[in-house]
């Protein structure tokens, strides 16, 4: 099974690359269903490439990674990653919201065979109630959309939307973005996403923050680019309120994840603040370009980071900071991978991390956002806290445990993926405007303004550029002189007799001196009134009192509809009367 | 080729220039404080002799290849972060990279130091390093946020994000007079970046025995020592660059440098020390407070 899933993921892959540059566009009329002037179709588009494009890396990567095992964990998984997938191209290519909303659906149903084996009822149970208040806001949204002027291809949406009425305009733009920040984690609504990341089979994380998330980006861009429009009028309320809930969900998720023990969960928050991002430069005319690079770079991140921890998960069964530790040099490997991963996270110059960052941060100076560009990047900055826990945790410091000191190297299959994406991450670095190209000719297809470009290695920006290569460059020269140096100045060096040959207030620890600082990482930050703010609040609160409300509701009506079959008759005679009442006014 | 060769004894000359001056002034701290407390503190050449002294120490304890590279990074970071800030504003010498980078690249560049440091901390696996590591990082992103609204402001204001052009902007008023409400912030920022009272509590100098540098001894030590000397350098003159007017000579460089690192000494050796929750706390309230009413009367008119 798993063979077939990963030839099906390379053979899309081949696919998409030769067939780059053809355009290839089917549409069909549903006359011969008694449906007329309905048209659906799929088409061909650099937005829809781009997206089928990190679908199908995603998709190989995590069946690369599936090797690993001798005997899989989760067979179920690659049973249903090929229709997830083919899901997810249907939603990328299609140019209906028919055929979308076909692809959403299956794209929520399929996840949730995959995910049902390993969550709690609880987790599972958040899971289907988003997605299935995700999928009637979408639904709704789109039978709003379809009453303006009766069609369903996004070409025309636009066209549908102009002639809804004002509070129509409103009520289906907040059902969309509803349904789409659903999917994509914007706090508030990120309640099913952190246990479902958490429970999910760790390669299976990974699809969902790398591939599943962006599905929601893709949804964002579609409606606001041609639906709404939103580039062609001035739209500053719907601007400023989709960067405010952009950069709130980064800061918010931010400081949780600074708190997490669970590696999953922590990167599940991880997700939702880059995310964030993203969302903050979405509504931008100037930001698109930001926001496609960064879900690019995201992507492949996330795919390193989720592997990654995957495999450590595979080797040490734990999967908290407090119980790992000291891995260093039992998996170096996998340490110089989460290394490369951690410095693109936080967005650090070398490596293609800090390209996106640099878009996502002009384009906000750009456009004036001055008091949310400080917040994102404060967000950003606050971020270094959790991504120093995550290596530390896992690989720097004692091992908590005996059993982590004679540990081997993780499977090959896990680092294959993660040689190719560590790569990748550094070839963009070095030339950050390498992809530039690509995201230009979505720029033009959905008409807005290009990226300048004129060299691979130098991306522009209207406040300035940089080039990657001569930072790439001189790091690595200064790197390898000061190496030299170290290594050649005349002392020597003595090896530390074992892990406790530490200084210790001029003590000696033992194997039973608790060492390793990952537990209590961070916690001291509780007596920051901003942080404990954020720590001790959580959307829960708000969704428990909804419940709560809802069961008073439904008491007020048990009392009214009782069960009792005489008094239902009641009711029926009631409500019959009324019917007939009504009909003869 | 000449060019390169050019640029390469240029980025030298840059580098020596800001070991020696930061050794100089690493001294002059050591003294000034000295003098603040009724001391006559040690010659204003101890310093330099310190890391000559480190470096050629017999032994050194060593944790593995990632202990090595820590430091490595700490000290690569620190020459970046000089290599892409302009030495002089209004002149065409000794720019060392900074065409190729911005703004931006240097706030970034800033940090890639202090990382690659808590990495060689960390597999150390010296807990009371790790503490100071955390400590570090969490004071980090309160001291950043005031520091980033200023220099957002200033951004926005030059409508660059180009070092040299910021400095070379302020021919008629330096930006500290004119804009005193995103220096005073800013400040702030920078009197814990440099390591100073009230935000010192990450190094702890003298008194508590924990602190990023607990492990390192011997060539690592003075290689860190050096990392700070030079990356203060670095970190004076993009003050200098930003809030007052920059500079076009040596001497004029040295002289503003040293002006604001005579103000930092001295705030630093007049107030006591913060712990880190209320250093964070201090600095998300009235730094940032000041530096939103500074962006919002900078910009907003």
């Amino acid at each position: 099974m798993r063979i077939i899933n990963a030839l099906l993921a390379l053979i899309s892959l081949i696919i998409l690359v030769s067939f780059w540059q053809d355009n290839f566009s089917l549409y069909v009329d549903l006359a011969l269903l008694d449906l007329h002037g309905v048209v659906i179709g799929i088409q061909t588009s650099a937005l829809a490439n781009l997206f089928a494009l990190l679908i199908g890396f995603s998709w190989l990567m995590v069946s690369l990674a599936s090797f690993a095992s001798k005997q899989s964990s989760h067979p179920a998984l690659f049973r249903w990653l090929p229709i997830l997938s083919f899901a997810l191209f249907l939603m990328v290519y299609t140019v209906d919201y028919l055929l979308f909303f076909i692809g959403w659906e299956i794209m929520s149903i399929v996840t949730y065979f995959i995910l049902a084996p390993t969550l709690t009822p609880q987790a599972l149970i958040k899971y289907v109630l988003f997605a299935m208040a995700s999928a009637l806001a979408l639904l709704m949204g789109i039978v709003i959309l379809y009453s303006g002027a009766e069609t369903l291809l996004y070409m025309d949406a636009n066209q549908g939307f102009m002639l809804l009425s004002l509070e129509m305009k409103i009520v289906v733009t907040l059902l969309m973005l509803f349904a789409f920040f659903i999917k994509l984690g914007a706090i508030g609504l990120h309640y099913w996403v952190v246990d479902s990341y958490q429970q999910a089979d760790t390669l299976f994380s990974a699809y969902l923050s790398a591939i599943l998330s962006k599905m929601g980006l893709y949804g964002v861009i579609i409606f606001l680019t041609q639906a709404v429009d939103i580039y062609s009028f001035d739209a500053t309320l719907l601007t400023y309120s989709i960067a405010l809930i952009g950069v709130i969900s980064s800061i918010i998720a931010t400081f949780k994840a600074i708190r997490e023990d669970d590696l999953k969960r922590l990167l599940a928050y991880s997700s939702i603040a880059q995310l964030g991002y993203i969302v903050t430069v979405l509504a931008l005319a100037n930001g698109m370009g930001g926001a496609l690079y960064h879900a690019i770079i995201h992507t492949l991140i996330k795919l390193l980071l989720f592997i990654n921890i995957a495999s450590i998960i595979a080797l040490t069964k734990r999967s908290k900071v407090s119980e790992l530790g000291g891995l260093i040099y039992r998996t170096p490997h996998s340490f110089v991978m989460l290394l490369i991963a951690i410095i693109a996270l936080a967005g650090m110059p070398p490596l293609g991390g800090f390209a996106s960052k640099y878009l996502i941060y002009t384009s906000l100076l750009d456009a004036k956002m001055l008091l949310i560009l400080s917040a994102v990047m404060f967000a950003s900055v606050s971020g270094f806290l959790y991504i120093y826990k995550l290596i530390y945790g896992i690989y720097l410091g004692h091992p908590t445990h005996k059993s982590l000191e004679s540990l081997q190297e993780v499977s090959k299959w896990y680092l294959l993926p993660q040689y190719i994406i560590a790569l990748l991450l550094i070839i963009i670095g070095t030339f950050p405007a390498l992809i530039i190209p690509m995201i230009n000719s979505v720029l033009r297809q959905l008409y807005l303004t290009s990226i300048p470009y004129e060299t691979i290695t130098t991306l522009e920006s209207p406040l300035g550029a940089y080039n990657g290569s001569v930072i790439m460059g001189a790091f690595g020269a200064i790197f390898v002189v000061v190496l030299f140096f170290l290594w050649r100045v005349k002392s020597k060096t003595k090896e530390a007799k074992d892990r406790f040959d530490i200084a210790y207030c001029g003590e000696e620890p033992t194997t039973t001196t608790p060492l390793h600082y990952g537990y209590g990482m961070t916690k001291e930050l509780q007596r920051v009134s901003f942080i404990a703010t954020i720590w001790h609040s959580s959307s829960g609160t708000f969704y428990n009192a909804l419940t709560e409300i809802l069961y008073a509701f439904s008491n007020r009506i048990r009392k009214l509809y009782t069960g009792n079959l005489a008094i239902n008759f009641n009711w029926i005679i009631l409500f019959a009367v009324l019917l007939l009442w009504w009909g003869t006014q | 080729m000449v060019g390169d060769t050019m640029i390469l004894f240029e980025l030298l000359l840059i580098l020596l220039t800001a070991y020696s001056v930061g050794f100089i002034y690493y001294g002059l701290y050591r003294n000034i404080t000295a003098r603040f407390q009724r001391r006559f503190g040690p010659p204003i050449t101890q310093s330099f002799y310190d890391s000559i002294k480190f470096f050629s120490k017999e032994e050194s304890t060593s944790h593995g290849w990632m202990f090595y590279l820590g430091p490595i990074i700490a000290m690569s970071g620190a020459i970046m972060t000089l290599f892409f800030i302009p030495i002089f504003s209004n002149s065409t010498a000794f720019q060392g990279l900074s065409e190729y980078g911005n703004l931006f690249v240097v706030l970034y560049l800033m940090v890639l130091g202090p990382l690659g440091n808590a990495l060689g901390v960390g597999v150390s696996g010296n807990p009371f390093g790790v503490m100071g590591v955390t400590r570090g990082l969490s004071r980090l992103f309160a001291l950043e946020l005031p520091f980033y609204i200023a220099l957002i402001a200033l951004m926005s204001i030059n409508q660059t994000a180009d070092i040299a052009t910021i400095a070379s902007n302020q021919q008629e008023t330096i930006n500290a007079i004119a804009y005193p409400l995103l220096f005073i912030p800013a400040l702030f920022a920078f009197i814990g970046m440099m390591g100073q009272s009230p935000f010192d509590v990450v190094g702890a100098p003298v008194e508590v025995y924990s602190g990023p540098a607990s492990e390192f001894s011997g060539k690592f030590l003075a290689l860190l020592m050096s990392q700070s000397a030079i990356f203060s350098f670095a970190k004076l003159v993009l003050m200098v660059h930003l809030f007052l007017g920059g500079a076009s000579g040596f001497i004029e460089l040295l002289l503003k440098t040293f002006i604001l690192f005579l103000f930092v000494i001295a705030f630093g050796s007049l107030y006591g020390r913060f712990k880190t929750p209320q250093s964070i706390d201090f600095l998300l309230k009235v730094p940032t407070a000041i530096a939103i009413v500074g962006l919002i009367l900078a910009t907003y008119n």
